[in-house]
């Protein structure tokens, strides 16, 4: 980016993005033939099975090389895969990291062995990967991580904790961000990543009930877990540098502004085809809001497409994507009557304001993502 | 847009728009020197047919004349070249002539046109105008034509009027948060600059944010000109390029503090602008109830490809 500008260049997707919508819409509507499933938050639903038949189809792991299970595909391809996935609500969270940030991070700093054992597995959708960075004592510090890795015969001695791991009770394995030294004066260095099998032996999995009553995210326990030297992901104590990279990949995706989608499509059905001047300006304006943060999460697809690392622009698409997902619920509510639990739009609503606290905390808060862009301002 | 006419068009505007320009433009005086520098770079005839330029120059020079508050009827003169090839001869001796393009019997500078189109298809160089202005001072005169023949304009010239004030936001919108950023890292409060300050900066990251959003819906608006999709990514840059000037002037005056409230302080010719540019050829929920009820109409279950594909 330019100095103190932030540029979206409009992204025009080529023509194989578009034959690849059809086949996943014809698909989506042969796996679910009432229309759509009840959320499209990424992290909505855990299917196994879904997985797997999207592994089948060449949907997962798309932009890989095709050695390691990918499909070559261009970003713009999978960007579509998975906004079309989202827009239905269909359950995507199984694969969803390792599909996003766990197998790009291999891709990248990942040994041959690492990428042949777990590559082709994530991307047939049978190999499930969960976020190691934040802990009970360390989110938005992410530097500060206490979980310590010490060097003993063949690989380390893991002990320490994380905390907010979604899925860690049904993923195979998760990356940990850990501390392979003591921490010196550059807080960012003797930081590593290593790859734990979250069944393996000194791994405990304690589910923690989130507010809306769901089980998605855990805390794991690490008491003298042996990880393997094999499992050190790229260099020991580069982790800082590794786990930044996977920022631009996690921030500026459609599930960024999408979580509350299923309330918009709930609430033009409300309104029907002759809808109240004031029922319209308020799909209008949410509209306006969509397809803009679309064309703006595009356009960083397009520069990771580039090979760029689009860290700042990720930030502001993904600050305004869940600022406008925490509004979208409210707007609504203000449009509409009680209606009876059962009815589609109040049980998306009530689902979607539950877990609205949540899209400005995860994967970075909303005053980081602005402290992220500030930087990018160049104001600090 | 063309990289040379942007430039070109930067520079001109840089070197003639001044405070003073402005002011006096606000005062009711045509700026003469201005369009005389305009028209010699044959800058008026940007989008008009034969031109070699498009749709793309013509909001792009927009763009840029949002960006200097350039005090002329660039939206309504281009326009009226576009549409209907009446751009102003280049007669030496009548360098001021131009068309301009009433709306409700509301047209820019009519005071100084030689010619006015109606929105409804009439035109004629014999009118009557009643000076009037904007909140922004802009003189938006009351017409009444005389001797009036049928001038065809196109079907869809409510969207391009509208397209015209979004762009004109958008090269607005970035000019504010330049001058945000300018003032925040030389002003200096609590013997630091006012950027260091949090709170400042989490203001300044938000206005980037509307920025950003304002610029991609308006480039998305101008790429579909000529297309089927071109009145759905209207209505949708009009209200949210709407939105993002009322949310940026107010937090571009907030880190202004009291020197940007003040008439001397040249941030207010951009806000002021803003505040006018979002109310003109259709407010916000104007546009969102024309783009909702296209929504609603193609029902709950299209509504994800509608957004998508239109």
């Amino acid at each position: 980016m330019k100095q103190g500008r932030l540029a979206f260049d409009a992204v025009e997707l080529p023509p194989e993005a578009t034959a690849l919508r059809a086949d996943v819409r014809a698909f989506l509507k042969a796996e679910w033939p009432a229309g759509c499933w009840p959320n499209s938050d990424f992290g909505a639903g855990h299917d196994p099975a879904f997985s797997r038949k999207l592994g089948e189809r060449g949907w997962i792991g798309m932009t890989w090389p095709k050695e390691h299970g990918g499909g070559e595909h261009s970003f713009f391809e999978r960007y579509v895969v998975t906004e079309e996935l989202l827009a239905a609500g269909a359950p995507v969270s199984a694969h969803w990291i390792a599909d996003r940030q766990s197998g790009p991070l291999l891709l990248r700093f990942g040994s041959d062995v690492q990428r042949r054992r777990y590559l082709p597995a994530i991307a047939r959708g049978e190999c499930f990967f969960s976020i190691g960075m934040s802990e009970p004592d360390s989110g938005s510090d992410l530097a500060s991580v206490r979980t310590r890795a010490d060097p003993i015969s063949g690989g380390w001695r893991v002990n320490g904790a994380k905390i907010w791991t979604t899925d860690a009770h049904r993923n195979h394995f998760i990356i940990a961000l850990v501390r392979t030294e003591p921490p010196g004066e550059n807080r960012h260095a003797g930081l590593s990543q290593l790859i734990v099998d979250l069944r393996g032996e000194g791994v405990a999995v304690r589910p923690i009930r989130n507010l809306a009553g769901g089980e998605d995210f855990n805390e794991v326990l690490f008491q003298d877990c042996f990880v393997p030297d094999e499992n050190v992901v790229g260099e020991p104590g580069n982790g800082w540098t590794q786990v930044t990279s996977e920022l631009g990949y996690e921030r500026s995706g459609p599930e960024r502004f999408l979580s509350a989608f299923r309330v918009f499509v709930e609430f033009v059905r409300a309104a029907g085809p002759n809808p109240s001047e004031d029922a319209a300006a308020l799909i209008g304006r949410l509209a306006s809001h969509l397809m803009t943060l679309r064309r703006m999460s595009l356009s960083v697809a397009g520069m990771l497409q580039n090979g760029e690392s689009p860290a700042i622009e990720a930030a502001l698409v993904k600050s305004l994507g869940n600022d406008f997902e925490k509004l979208l619920p409210e707007l609504v509510r203000q449009k509409i009557d009680n209606l009876p639990w059962r009815h589609p739009l109040e049980r998306s609503l009530r689902q979607t304001l539950l877990y609205a606290p949540s899209f400005t905390l995860r994967g970075g808060t909303r005053e980081i993502l602005r402290g992220v862009i500030a930087r990018g301002l160049g104001l600090r | 847009m063309d990289r040379l006419l942007e430039e070109t068009t930067d520079r001109l505007f840089a070197d003639h728009v001044h405070k003073a320009t402005l002011d006096a433009a606000e005062n009711g005086e045509f700026p003469s020197e201005l369009w005389s520098r305009f028209h010699a770079a044959s800058l008026h005839l940007v989008g008009s047919p034969g031109s070699d330029t498009g749709w793309l120059d013509l909001f792009g020079v927009l763009k840029v004349a949002g960006r200097h508050a350039a005090p002329l009827p660039l939206a309504e003169i281009l326009l009226a070249g576009a549409i209907d090839g009446a751009a102003p001869e280049a007669d030496e001796t009548r360098t001021r002539a131009f068309t301009t393009i009433a709306t409700d019997g509301v047209a820019p500078w009519a005071r100084a046109a030689s010619r006015v189109v109606t929105a409804d298809g009439e035109a004629s160089t014999d009118f009557a105008s009643r000076p009037n202005t904007n909140l922004a001072g802009e003189p938006r005169d009351e017409v009444t034509l005389h001797n009036a023949t049928p001038a065809p304009v196109p079907e869809d010239l409510a969207e391009l009027l509208a397209l015209s004030r979004v762009a004109l936001m958008a090269g607005a919108l970035e000019r504010i948060l330049e001058m945000s950023l300018e003032y925040a890292r030389v002003r200096e409060q609590f013997g630091r600059p006012i950027a260091k300050f949090q709170a400042v900066q989490h203001n300044l990251a938000i206005l980037a944010g509307e920025v950003a959003a304002a610029t991609c819906a308006c480039d998305a608006a101008i790429a579909a000109c000529g297309t089927a999709r071109f009145s759905v990514e209207v209505a949708a840059a009009k209200a949210r390029v709407g939105e993002a000037a009322g949310v940026g002037a107010e937090i571009a005056h907030q880190v202004h503090g009291a020197m940007g409230f003040t008439h001397e302080h040249n941030l207010h010719h951009f806000t002021r602008r803003l505040w006018a540019w979002r109310d003109e050829h259709g407010r916000e929920a104007a546009w969102q109830a024309r783009l909702g009820r296209r929504i609603a109409a193609a029902t709950a279950d299209r509504a994800w490809a509608f957004l998508v594909d239109g």
